[in-house]
């Protein structure tokens, strides 16, 4: 009967959960459950009864839903935290230099130009430099020409019709944005197919 | 008559004075820029309205840099090759061309180095300039513009081409802008947007710059065409900008041709071009 008692104890173990007994029973023979180590066990048949073995499996309901919202709040609590302290900048990466880049071995050695070359380089700039002031000037007389054509354009049509002429000033809403492609250097050439390929994005993206 | 008062009043109270002689001369439209014969004007001179449509197509390649620039765009890349350190390729290739050296001076030194395969510089670079050479780019001079078809589309890929029709005005056949009479109850551009679609029966997609016309051409009937209602015409100009369409497709049996700026005097009267070019940018 004690032997029975033991198998069927050893067979309710696996149901039994919670107690740190429970692993101690296997090794305790039930004969000497008289002389047991613990105060849970009191009696020997009535396995169900001893403290351990008749909690139940821990309702879910009401503990374990503040538990995740304490989490949650001690999580947005750090986030706050965080969000507080100084940021970070982003770091621009056309002012950064690359180590790499700083290495002695990469400087070109030129030889120091010769005095016709400083001389010709010189005078070029000179040259361009009045070419540039030129065409400045030629834009600007263009653009006032413009302009003043527009204006003479639209003081001739309100003497003609004020009606007309508020019609003409209103602002074109379906103007902008307005876009254009701009020109390169050879046409389109039609019918062209561009060869397959993947396109691999591979711009750092920093987040703040 | 009310109207024309209106219309000088409202032109702001720094004109008050002389306004006010000028109306007490009967109603005179007072105009600095015309000169005296307004002055002697009697009756306000009518004149009729008409739109007219500067149609362009814009240009698809950039132009040839000039001497200048050509000059100083060699400079600055020399200046920038001089000011600037070696690239990852560059020591690559220099350090290629070392081994190739050695290999030769002292030969067969690297026995294991020349049993792989390695793609030198070199080799890549002849790559890309087969590559490059097989590609067929479009002709910066076309057909076109060696027949010189003037009714083409394709000539001068690089200006600002315009359109031009030949009417017949009066008892003339004048090369001008497209243009179209206006009607009462709409407004200029509109009849601009009329000329455009008679004209080219909605094969033309054009986007219109604005409300506002661009310039404006003015001139006198022949006394003996002047009417009560009518002593001249004004016409005035409004911008487009061609996006798709040609007038190939069109029903219009008409002359036309699209010109650039430098080619306009081959086809317009000089008053009529003085005045257009005004409003058109050095091409």
């Amino acid at each position: 009967m004690l032997a029975a008692a033991a198998c069927g104890a050893g067979r309710l173990l696996p149901g039994v959960r919670g107690g740190a007994g429970s692993s101690l029973l296997s090794s305790q023979l039930s004969w000497t459950i008289h002389f047991r180590g613990n105060h849970w066990q009191t009696s020997m048949l009535a396995f169900q009864e001893s403290l351990p073995m008749r909690a139940e499996p821990r309702k879910k309901k009401k503990v374990d839903p503040r538990r995740d919202q304490a989490q949650k709040d001690r999580m947005k609590k750090k986030i706050k935290k965080m969000e507080k302290a100084a940021q970070e900048m982003i770091p621009i990466e056309d002012f950064v230099t690359p180590f790499k880049f700083l290495d002695a071995s990469r400087v070109r050695e030129i030889s120091p130009l010769s005095f016709e070359e400083n001389e010709r380089r010189a005078l070029l700039l000179k040259k361009w430099a009045l070419y540039k002031q030129k065409e400045h000037e030629a834009e600007m007389e263009t653009l006032k020409s413009l302009m003043a054509a527009q204006q003479e354009a639209l003081e001739e049509l309100r003497l003609e019709s004020e009606e007309l002429y508020q019609a003409a000033i209103r602002r074109d809403e379906d103007l902008f944005p307005f876009e254009k492609e701009g020109p390169s250097y050879t046409p389109q050439v039609p019918g062209y197919e561009a060869p397959e390929g993947k396109c691999i994005d591979i711009t750092k993206v920093y987040t703040q | 008559m009310a109207r024309w008062r209106g219309a000088l009043w409202s032109r702001g109270q720094m004109m008050a004075a002389p306004m006010q002689r000028a109306l007490y001369g009967g109603a005179v439209r007072w105009r600095w820029a015309l000169g005296p014969r307004w002055v002697s004007a009697s009756a306000a001179p009518r004149w009729r309205l008409a739109g007219a449509l500067c149609l362009q197509r814009p240009p698809s390649i950039t132009q040839a840099l000039s001497p200048e620039q050509e000059a100083m765009a060699q400079l600055a890349h020399q200046i920038e090759v001089e000011k600037s350190n070696f690239s990852d390729y560059e020591i690559r290739r220099l350090a290629e061309e070392e081994q190739l050296k050695k290999r030769k001076d002292n030969t067969y030194d690297d026995e294991a180095d020349s049993g792989q395969a390695i793609v030198l510089a070199q080799d890549l670079e002849d790559a890309w300039e087969q590559k490059f050479q097989r590609f067929k780019a479009g002709p910066r001079i076309t057909d076109a513009d060696k027949r010189n078809d003037r009714t083409s589309l394709n000539r001068k890929l690089d200006r600002n081409l315009m359109l031009l029709v030949k009417e017949k005005v009066g008892n003339q056949e004048l090369w001008l802008l497209p243009q179209a009479e206006w009607q009462a109850g709409e407004t200029l551009r509109s009849t601009a947007e009329r000329a455009l679609a008679t004209l080219s029966g909605n094969c033309i997609q054009a986007k219109f710059l604005g409300n506002a016309p661009c310039g404006l051409y003015k001139y006198k009937f022949p006394r003996a065409l002047r009417t009560e209602g009518s002593v001249g015409a004004k016409i005035f100009f409004f911008k487009a900008l061609l996006q798709s369409g040609d007038l190939l497709q069109a029903e219009r049996r008409e002359d036309y041709v699209w010109v650039s700026k430098g080619e306009l005097g081959d086809y317009l009267k000089p008053d009529y071009l003085k005045q257009v070019n005004r409003f058109l940018m050095d091409q």
